[in-house]
């Protein structure tokens, strides 16, 4: 008799510790949850890298909001023992974004995407290309982008010959390429429909490139007559990046393309090519165009590094 | 060593008892210890299974963000500012933009806009048309090709654009600029109907386009019949995006990208081919407009969520 009650005396005292230990972890996740909500709730939003080099300033717009959080805070954070030394930092070193979703500080971007004209109404081209991006810090990157057009007449140029007895003056791009720079000035994040946060910024971009464009003779007879450009081509742009994984993000943007380009004379009475390219008409022209693409980093993971 | 010998019954039963005594609780025993072991490891596992499904996180079903300010919910919004067409082939159109809505939750509302057009002004385009064509119909031997006057008279401008739009806010937050500006903002998108009066540059002797006139001999259209005036109300649906960036409560900037899609025939002319312009020649045209307004809310204070 005494062995079985010794074996139930030793069975009741291992279930009894088990389970004393899971509520002990249940209760950790609660305490450190309200931290992180009152963290959600009074952001001082963003801007600044992982370093955490940006100051953290007053919201005009959150007082109230700020005055709750930091009840919560106050609240849920843990008592701190009067024997432990008091830190030497202070307000003004606290990070704008405590804890950003993504770091990019290091990692490099691999960024297919798909463009399309905005701003040309007879004829459009649908660009596929793809960035390679190196991030020097999370705010600013160096990077390389390749292009590749693929050109599409509008109804409004068949209607040009339709209705006022004319043919357009046309150049195609072929393919290109450029040397780009970034810079991160604006960092947030978003709720949507206040259940999920999702991390965004927007940045902005200039380069020194080359186009290849090529014309499109205005009589298909004249087509040994087309002659190619090389052109030198700066861009600007604006974009967005919203960061889906830790190594994926989704990517918008708006860049302008400004290329001297030079066009078929008109009338084109050259006998070649070169004579047609040496009797051009040059022009400035700016490309609008609309990208969207993803990002892909490398490596696939980052550690956070927090001060101190 | 025990050997079994042959014994008298009335032994039998205290010896038997004695055997079973000492069988059924060796027996017993390994049953016991067998179970024992079996409750001890189904213990193990089973009781912080039953603690991890009744463990519940506080945090669930809690919104993303608490105490959160609602700055549409219930409120009216009224505004002004201006906007400008995009893409247009012939004129852009300068507008003064008037908006007014009603936000039914933090979510969903209900708005209604005005566009003004204040100003007409030719494009590059155009111009190029235009300044490539003569003024001589005697000197232009195709009647399909205008003259000057002839194709600039029948281009299509805007009078106003009026709708109300159904608008869904799903993303709502904060951003700093620099770390200096900070603002609420929140994007929406928008779906509609509306109007769009146009008027022709100069209708003069011109049919209207929503004419279903014929040739008045065919095969052989003059060129009056191959221009007709776009003059007119269309009406149409409208879409978009747009987001509001909040100075404080009750003041926020608002930029809208729309597309306003309706049949229309911006130049005035034989679109199809048929030698005639008429209703024929109403094609669907998206007229892509960016508006940026100054819009303020009532009441001047916003309610804070849960």
């Amino acid at each position: 008799m005494k062995r079985p009650a010794i074996c139930l005396i030793v069975a009741v005292a291992i279930v009894g510790w088990t389970a004393m230990g899971h509520a002990k972890k249940g209760g950790g996740k609660a305490a450190d949850a309200p931290a992180e909500d009152a963290k959600a709730g009074d952001d001082k939003a963003a801007g600044g890298d992982d370093k955490g080099g940006d100051k953290a300033t007053t919201e005009s717009l959150d007082a109230d909001e700020g005055a709750v959080a930091k009840v919560e805070e106050d609240i849920s954070g843990p008592k701190k023992d009067a024997a432990r030394p008091t830190s030497q930092l202070t307000w003004s070193d606290i990070v704008v974004v405590p804890r950003k979703a993504f770091l990019k500080g290091g990692r490099l971007e691999l960024g297919p995407f798909y463009g399309q004209t905005v701003n040309d109404n007879l004829l459009r081209h649908h660009i596929f290309g793809v960035d390679l991006n190196y991030f020097l810090t999370d705010a600013i990157w160096i990077g390389l982008q390749g292009q590749y057009f693929i050109k599409q007449l509008t109804t409004q140029n068949e209607l040009i010959g339709l209705q006022y007895n004319r043919t357009s003056t046309l150049n195609r791009y072929l393919y290109g390429g450029a040397l780009n720079f970034g810079y991160v000035p604006l960092y947030g994040k978003f709720a949507l429909f206040n259940r999920s946060i999702v991390h965004w910024e927007i940045f902005a971009s200039a380069g020194i490139g080359v186009t290849i464009t090529e014309v499109i003779p205005r009589n298909p007879a004249n087509a040994s007559l087309a002659f190619k450009n090389t052109d030198l081509t700066p861009n600007v742009g604006i974009g967005s990046r919203f960061f889906i994984l830790d190594w994926l993000t989704v990517n918008f943007a708006l860049r302008d393309y400004m290329l001297p380009d030079k066009f078929e004379p008109n009338p084109n009475t050259a006998t070649t090519a070169a004579e047609a390219k040496a009797n051009g008409t040059s022009a400035f022209v700016h490309n609008l165009m609309f990208y969207m693409g993803v990002g892909m980093y490398l490596p696939t993971k980052f550690t956070y590094k927090t001060p101190g | 060593m025990t050997t079994r010998t042959a014994s008298s019954t009335k032994d039998m039963p205290m010896r038997m008892t004695e055997q079973a005594k000492y069988a059924l609780s060796h027996a017993a025993r390994k049953h016991v210890a067998r179970g024992l072991a079996f409750a001890i490891a189904l213990a193990v596992v089973a009781v912080p299974m039953a603690a991890e499904a009744q463990r519940k996180s506080p945090l669930a079903g809690a919104p993303a963000i608490r105490k959160r300010f609602e700055l549409r919910s219930t409120r009216f919004e009224i505004g002004a500012g201006v906007g400008t067409t995009i893409n247009q082939d012939f004129y852009h159109s300068f507008m003064i933009s008037l908006r007014a809505g009603f936000h039914l939750t933090d979510w969903l509302s209900i708005a209604g806009f005005a566009d003004l057009a204040a100003a007409n002004i030719a494009t590059g385009f155009r111009d190029q048309v235009v300044g490539s064509l003569g003024e001589d119909p005697g000197m232009i031997p195709l009647v399909r090709e205008p003259t000057a006057t002839e194709a600039s008279s029948s281009m299509a401008k805007i009078n106003n654009i009026l709708g109300a739009q159904l608008e869904f806010t799903p993303f709502t937050g904060k951003y700093s600029l620099a770390g200096k500006l900070f603002a609420a903002y929140d994007f929406y998108a928008f779906v509609g109907g509306g109007i769009m009066s146009l008027s022709a540059a100069d209708a003069t002797n011109l049919a209207s386009c929503s004419s279903d006139r014929a040739l008045a001999s065919p095969g052989m259209p003059t060129r009056d019949e191959l221009r007709c005036s776009p003059a007119g109300t269309k009406p149409g649906f409208n879409f978009g995006v747009g987001m509001h960036s909040y100075f404080n409560q009750w003041l926020a900037f608002n930029i809208e990208l729309r597309d306003f899609l309706a049949q229309i025939n911006p130049s005035g002319r034989d679109v199809n081919a048929d030698k005639v312009a008429n209703s024929g020649d109403n094609t669907w045209v998206s007229t892509f407009m960016v508006t940026g307004n100054l819009v303020f809310y009532l009441p001047t204070t916003a309610s804070i969520s849960q």
